[in-house]
């Protein structure tokens, strides 16, 4: 109890004076001026959807993620949305560990309203089966350094989050067509949410008389100041939701302080596009070193069904663009699991092997079926950069063979075929019955490739 | 006297130790009364650290250790920064950003009787002086120095207050002074309260001058002295 005491933050009476009368002269502590904010920076994981934000000292993590659950009964078309704030200990000495106080409800809330009343987040888009399953999407805010202004940093690292998290594609199927399928992250490029608009928190406040306001205020200042509000706006100038607690304001201030949150947000929002655009350039330069060095390419899988000589040279284009590749939809063959995530990468060609992941089980031993479509395959080739990736296939598939694989999941029976000059094919290779019907189909390929 | 020890003292004398480390060996310096600052223990004959920082040593006979740490660990007669806390019947409840508060009974002042009891608000700053520091129980401080005299003690009035790490206050206190402060004083006037608990109070005439210095002192922490001496110019020339 004592150590506790001990340890409890406490402002001075000199502070509160200093601070007071330091702002009447407007002049802040920190050498800023009324209305400025402190340098925003904007950091991501290695994950998709997990950012960190640094707003002067005060550190903030968001971190989202998805799953599968029924909907709520009056919105049977709706994914759900929540907030999950923690604040950590560490940042703080007055801070607790579990249910945190109601500081922690209250910006959890604000958070909330600004992206669920302005429909931020598009929601239908969630919706896999309308009335049993949508997704869930959870962000969990983590405050790891309190410098003052917790809502505003935290925010942005929601935003930031959202902006670059990616949901698994998936799709209906199975033998009923209920079936959901989820495709793994090597088969299908994962999704990004719908993000129609960023809604920005700017937090005001307000000291002894109303006409001393500042924006952003650090520890002390919150500490000092006699009314506070938050107001959540977007770039277009639309307010998505006020929060004002502590004394009371004229009408005038609140048009004013609105006026200059609108004007800061579209700032702020300048700043969380770039770092998101500079994340997903990174992010889709990684993909492209990974395609080249042959082994460890990724599969993708589309709902492209034919192999197509036109097809091929436009998805080759696309494929530059959006890393995006298409199989053949006669390799769904239902017996194909992709549900084994330990799939070969490869890259895929815009040619058609499709595959749908389906949760069935799958023969480890029918390998032999795809030596021989690759093979097959692999004469039509006649590409250099082909032949590099033919090898490597070549030399995965022998390795496949004593289910071994080279380190890079060869677990699963995906063959490679080479439709395209750039990329190569997987499919996914079952059971004897399948065996069969591949190799009519690779030869029906080769055909209408040459 | 430094020839008279062994190697390993004058080894580990200005450099670096880490908690474990036998930094002298009482063994091979008998009739010798040395003294031990903050950060070492005695074993029997072995001296060891018990913190992680620099050895240092100062004539005739006193080794201690030196790091930088935010938070403070109570030292007889380093003079502090509290802030009144509560205050009870025989004392005064002082926050002194230590394990414990800090007691400072209500008499220790000059001239103090049981008529004269000064009043301090909840939050007022105090400047003061440990008295009794020992491992466990609540530090008690003092508003007068040695001899009884006021000395500077008591109460900070206005300006503002702020927190620095241990190893900002000794650079800030040394007695060649500091470039950051040399190089603010040829400038600006304001007066400087240092305590060695982590708390830094600084008082001037107008509040940006108060925000300067400020501002100042916290960022010199990691600069060398020619760098504080660039960045006082430039924080100057802003103002001005």
């Amino acid at each position: 109890m004592d150590a506790r005491l001990a340890n409890t933050w406490r402002l001075t009476l000199n502070e509160k004076n200093f601070i007071k009368t330091a702002l009447l002269s407007e002049i802040r502590i920190d050498g800023r001026k009324p209305f400025e904010f402190r340098n925003i920076s904007i950091n991501f994981g290695r994950e998709d959807g997990s950012a960190e934000v640094q707003l002067g000292q005060t550190r903030v993590m968001g971190i989202v993620t998805a799953k599968f659950v029924q909907p709520y009964r009056d919105r049977p078309n709706e994914g759900t949305l929540a907030i999950y704030p923690e604040f950590s200990p560490m940042a703080d000495p007055s801070f607790e560990a579990g249910r945190s106080g109601e500081s922690a409800v209250e910006l959890g809330r604000i958070i909330d309203r600004g992206l669920r009343e302005s429909r931020a987040v598009d929601t239908e888009s969630l919706c896999i089966v309308a009335g049993k399953l949508v997704w869930a999407i959870r962000i969990d805010i983590l405050i790891l350094d309190n410098g003052g202004n917790l809502v505003d940093a935290a925010n942005i690292a929601a935003l930031a989050a959202l902006m670059t998290f990616r949901r698994p594609e998936c799709s209906l199927g199975g033998e009923d067509g209920l079936e959901v399928i989820i495709h793994p992250p090597e088969m299908r490029d994962p999704l990004p949410l719908i993000v129609h608009h960023l809604p920005i928190a700017i937090t005001f406040g307000f000291f002894i008389d109303e006409n001393v306001v500042v924006i952003d205020p650090i520890l002390n200042e919150e500490a000092v100041m006699a009314g506070r509000m938050i107001a959540t706006v977007n770039a277009n100038g639309d307010i998505c939701a006020i929060q004002k607690a502590g004394e009371g304001v004229s009408q005038r201030v609140i048009m004013q302080c609105l006026q200059l949150a609108i004007t800061k947000a579209a700032d702020i929002t300048k700043q969380i596009k770039a770092a998101v655009e500079a994340y997903n350039s990174e992010r889709a330069l990684q993909k492209i070193k990974r395609e080249t060095t042959c082994v460890g390419n990724n599969v993708k899988g589309d709902q492209n069904q034919t192999l197509d000589n036109k097809g091929i040279s436009e998805l080759v284009g696309k494929y530059m663009e959006r890393l995006k590749l298409i199989s053949v939809e006669s390799y769904a063959s239902q017996n194909i699991s992709a549900e084994e995530t330990k799939s070969l990468r490869r890259g895929t060609d815009s040619n058609c092997i499709k595959f749908n992941s389906t949760p069935l089980s799958w023969d480890p031993y029918s390998k032999c079926v795809d030596l021989e479509f690759l093979k097959a395959s692999v004469a039509l080739q006649g590409l250099s950069t082909a032949s590099e990736e033919k090898e490597a296939t070549g030399k995965e598939k022998g390795s496949e063979a004593e289910s071994a694989g080279p380190y890079e999941d060869v677990n699963s029976k995906w063959s490679a075929v080479d439709a395209s000059t750039t990329e190569m094919h997987v499919i996914g290779p079952k059971t004897l019955k399948d065996a069969v019907k591949p190799k009519n189909k690779g030869k029906k390929k080769a055909s209408s490739v040459i | 006297m430094e020839n008279k020890q062994s190697s390993s003292p004058a080894s580990f004398v200005d450099s670096t130790v880490v908690p474990g480390d036998v930094v002298l060996d009482l063994s091979s310096m008998t009739n010798q009364t040395i003294k031990l600052g903050g950060g070492l223990r005695q074993d029997c004959d072995a001296i060891s650290a018990t913190k992680a920082g620099t050895l240092r040593f100062s004539k005739p006979n006193k080794y201690w250790i030196e790091s930088s740490q935010k938070r403070y660990v109570p030292c007889v007669e380093d003079t502090i920064l509290g802030i009144v806390v509560d205050s009870k019947a025989d004392n005064f409840l002082i926050d002194i950003k230590g394990p414990a508060m800090g007691f400072l009974p209500v008499l220790a002042f000059e001239g103090g009787t049981r008529r004269n009891i000064p009043k301090f608000e909840v939050g007022t700053l105090l400047y003061l002086r440990v008295v009794k520091a020992n491992f466990g129980m609540n530090p008690e401080l003092s508003c007068t120095d040695a001899s009884g005299k006021a000395a500077e003690f008591g109460p900070l009035k206005d300006g503002y207050m702020f927190e620095t790490s241990t190893g900002l206050l000794r650079k800030l206190l040394s007695s060649p002074a500091c470039p950051v402060l040399e190089a603010l004083g040829k400038k600006l006037s304001f007066e400087i309260a240092v305590g060695l608990n982590g708390r830094v109070w600084v008082n001037a005439a107008s509040p940006d001058t108060i925000v300067v210095v400020a501002n100042a002192i916290m960022n010199s922490e990691c600069l060398s002295g020619a760098q504080q001496i660039i960045m006082v110019d430039h924080l100057l020339k802003n103002i001005q």
